[in-house]
């Protein structure tokens, strides 16, 4: 704990030196208390229980989308689901304790703005869930489902593969399940162990016919979110859910897309390219400064957002340019999707490869429970990983 | 003469010296059994049920008076260790459901095998792991029945399968287990126990067809506590008949706050499967004092007044204290020394729980697959390598 402590005070002052206009940076590492202080309260982090391993970086403000406001990635998921309810008027929402708000608070309020027949509970059955969101979206109704958790997910795994997925192939696009979108909590949250805490995407990687996206703030999940609803493929929408209430950003108010299959050049860079998604991008972005401070390596960060059909054009385009490539993911490193990117990215950019391509991921384990703060690729791994390629 | 006055002055004042209490017992006299009436269980498919009156001796009395206190307190315990973040993660607890655990432990042998869900810390127990052993695996050390790498949800004892997080899942396995057992043909019984929420999963109904189909000596048993975390049974179960749910397999519903009543029904149960007729379904009607976890409060999806009610009128250890005193089976000395005892036994325990080390963290690779020799578990990067032992 004092550990923690320690490294916390070491990223305050990191942070502080290297503090630039860019990011307008709240206070805090990753507490929700810390957020909600000015960014004047001072430099103290010693009053905080827990560190978690990133620290939440807001975006500026979006401009062009009308009127913003304050919300954390649940109130923006909220925000995303009423857009989509009120503009679309067969859109479900169905799921375990949706109805109250969910053990998230990602729907309060749905049920009594849009009626009981449109925000409803099931019993617990994952594989009923996807089944029956499969079969309200090939009538052509959009379905929403939650998925409690993703580790929960495997019971439905054969509906999301075998039924969502072929549908339009199987029926040579006489019927699809288009109008379905699944939304499931995903990846480390401190505590979560074995069974709270999994990151499946790369199971889903391995399926053409469904989209698997990843947001890593408010801003992009209520645009992404909007758009996997709109999209007419199936989706699946993993939210972090420790960002749930640890990343609070200004998101407008109003309905907006993201486009989906689009990775985004969050900081541009001439030496590395690191890319990630969801939670890990936040720690990406600190070892990005972390780099820059003290070897003064110019890092290009990408967030991948789009898990399949990922873009590869972004991504090789800047490896071409810096010639390495680091990718971290929570996932366990053996058929992770970092492995997916690796090997396309050294067919098509063999020889602008200056470095072996580093992954830094989980390690091949379960998720442990006690282990947890080992197990996770934290900034010092990626960092680590990042110093021998530069050295390399 | 005055010898004799020494002598048994001698004697009184060693009797003196001896605690109170236990004076006090050795002069009263206790029954040595009673006869009582318990509930009349509802029958699906069966002629006849459990007999509607059972026999309780002084010696099994005590014993599961002490069980069940063992278990309220270290659930209580747990809930304190908790609340001070010394346990972290998840945490289900079982307070109000002690006479489910404890009774169906005395209507089987402990050769028979158990297999449960994640509220399992009460079945740990009486399975024979010990409350030190339980207490270290929530706090996540190495002193912990899983050596600390499970967790609340993943405790495991001789015969006792664990410990499931996934809601369902454990019920397929039991049918598994109860077939390993008609294999081995030694008479042996498997009791598979799931919630009233994951009575609704598919998987269930899957392992009632097999075990009905190939008569496996197989005991399904839905603990129905009236909420599946937050949802009550009229909410989510089309029929809230637990024991009928089995269709083809013939069930009973048991009042599950009695400790006698589901000692009784464990007996019939574990007779009708072992006599090869195949599987059987128990629905044990209980009630949990605490919430879902020890994230939910408890009280938004029902009122406190409903808990209160539970709480003073079939209070599992009330109603068998009630049951032993008035039956001139123990005092209420006897029971509140027993109580004293118990809570130093937990109070020890927790004490252990939190002073023992965490496991190494070499330990992070072991165990994940049995390999001989030992292999290199890949990390977070090409340069860090852990070694899986097994």
């Amino acid at each position: 704990m004092a550990a923690g402590a320690g490294t916390a005070g070491r990223l305050l002052r990191l942070r502080a030196a290297g503090a630039g206009g860019r990011w307008r940076r709240l206070r805090g590492a990753g507490v929700p208390r810390g957020f909600l202080q000015p960014a004047s309260a001072g430099e103290d982090t010693a009053q905080s229980r827990r560190v978690a391993h990133f620290t939440f970086q807001p975006d500026p403000e979006p401009l062009e989308y009308g009127q913003t406001q304050k919300m954390n990635l649940f109130q923006a998921v909220t925000s995303a689901l009423d857009n989509s309810l009120a503009k679309d008027p067969t859109a479900v929402i169905f799921g375990e304790d949706v109805a109250f708000g969910g053990v998230f608070r990602c729907t309060v309020g749905l049920r009594d703005k849009y009626g009981k027949d449109r925000v409803f509970n099931t019993p617990l059955c994952e594989q009923g869930i996807v089944g029956f969101g499969i079969g309200i979206a090939v009538t052509g109704a959009t379905a929403i489902a939650e998925i409690q958790f993703a580790d929960y997910i495997f019971p439905a795994f054969d509906q999301i593969v075998n039924e969502a997925a072929k549908y339009r192939y199987r029926s040579g696009d006489l019927f699809n399940c288009g109008s379905l979108t699944i939304r499931s909590p995903w990846g480390c949250v401190g505590h979560g162990a074995l069974y709270h805490s999994q990151s499946p995407e790369a199971f889903f990687a391995h399926c053409p016919g469904i989209k698997v996206v990843v947001p890593r703030s408010p801003f992009q999940a209520k645009g992404l979110l909007l758009s996997c609803i709109e999209d007419k493929n199936p989706c699946i929408f993993f939210e972090p859910k420790i960002l749930y209430r640890a990343a609070v950003e200004q998101v407008p108010v109003e309905p907006y897309s993201i486009p989906l299959s689009r990775a985004e050049v969050i900081q541009e860079g001439s030496d590395v390219t690191l890319i990630a998604w969801g939670t890990q991008v936040h720690v990406i972005r600190e070892v990005a400064s972390m780099a820059q401070e003290k070897l003064g390596v110019s890092c290009e960060v990408i967030d991948l957002r789009t898990i399949i059909p990922w873009d590869v054009d972004t991504v090789c385009k800047s490896v071409i340019k810096t010639g390495r490539l680091l990718i971290s993911h929570e996932a366990p490193l053996t058929g992770g999707f970092a492995s997916e990117i690796s090997s396309t990215v050294q067919e098509e950019c063999f020889l602008n490869l200056e470095a072996p391509i580093s992954r830094v991921c989980g390690y091949d384990t379960p998720f442990p429970h006690i282990f947890e703060p080992f197990y996770i690729p934290d900034k010092w791994k990626c960092y680590d990983a990042l110093r021998k390629m530069i050295n390399y | 003469m005055r010898k004799m006055l020494a002598a048994v002055s001698r004697v009184l004042s060693a009797a003196a010296q001896k605690p109170a209490s236990r004076v006090l017992v050795a002069s009263r006299n206790f029954a040595n059994d009673a006869t009582f009436e318990i509930k009349k269980c509802d029958l699906h498919r069966l002629e006849e049920g459990p007999p509607v009156t059972t026999v309780l001796t002084r010696e099994d009395g005590l014993k599961y008076y002490r069980m069940m206190q063992t278990v309220r307190r270290m659930e209580l315990k747990a809930d304190q260790l908790y609340k001070q973040k010394i346990i972290r993660g998840f945490c289900h607890l079982c307070d109000g459901q002690e006479a489910c655990c404890v009774g169906l432990e005395a209507g089987i042998n402990p050769t028979d095998h158990l297999i449960t869900a994640y509220r399992a810390h009460g079945f740990t127990f009486t399975r024979g792991l010990s409350v030190r052993e339980i207490l270290a695996e929530l706090t996540g050390r190495r002193g912990g029945c899983a050596k600390g790498k499970g967790g609340s949800m993943h405790m495991y004892a001789k015969n006792f399968y664990g410990g499931n997080g996934i809601v369902g899942a454990q019920v397929p396995l039991g049918a598994g287990i109860a077939l390993a057992c008609k294999y081995n043909g030694k008479d042996e019984v498997c009791l598979t126990l799931y919630g009233d929420g994951a009575a609704n999963q598919g998987q269930i109904f899957e392992a009632y067809n097999m075990a009905a189909l190939w008569k496996l000596p197989c005991i399904f048993i839905c603990e129905n506590n009236r909420y599946g975390m937050g949802t009550s049974v009229e909410r989510a179960a089309a029929s809230t008949d637990y024991y009928k749910r089995g269709d083809f397999i013939p069930g009973l519903r048991v009042d599950g706050m009695d400790v006698l009543c589901v000692r009784e029904a464990t007996r019939f149960a574990a007779a009708y499967c072992r006599s090869g007729k195949g599987p059987i379904l128990m629905e044990l009607q209980t009630y949990r004092y605490h919430g879902h976890s020890m994230s939910d409060p408890g009280v938004s999806y029902r009122t406190r007044e409903e808990i209160q009610e539970v709480r003073s009128k079939s209070d599992p250890i009330m109603l068998l204290k009630d049951r032993m005193v008035n039956s001139n089976l123990a005092s209420v000395e006897e029971l509140k020394e027993i109580d004293v005892e118990v809570r130093k036994e937990i109070e020890d325990a927790a004490q252990f729980a939190t002073a023992d080390p965490e496991p190494p963290l070499e330990e992070l690779g072991y165990h994940i697959y049995s390999s001989d020799p030992p292999f290199e578990v890949r990390g977070a990067n090409q340069w860090i390598k852990f070694k899986s032992i097994s």
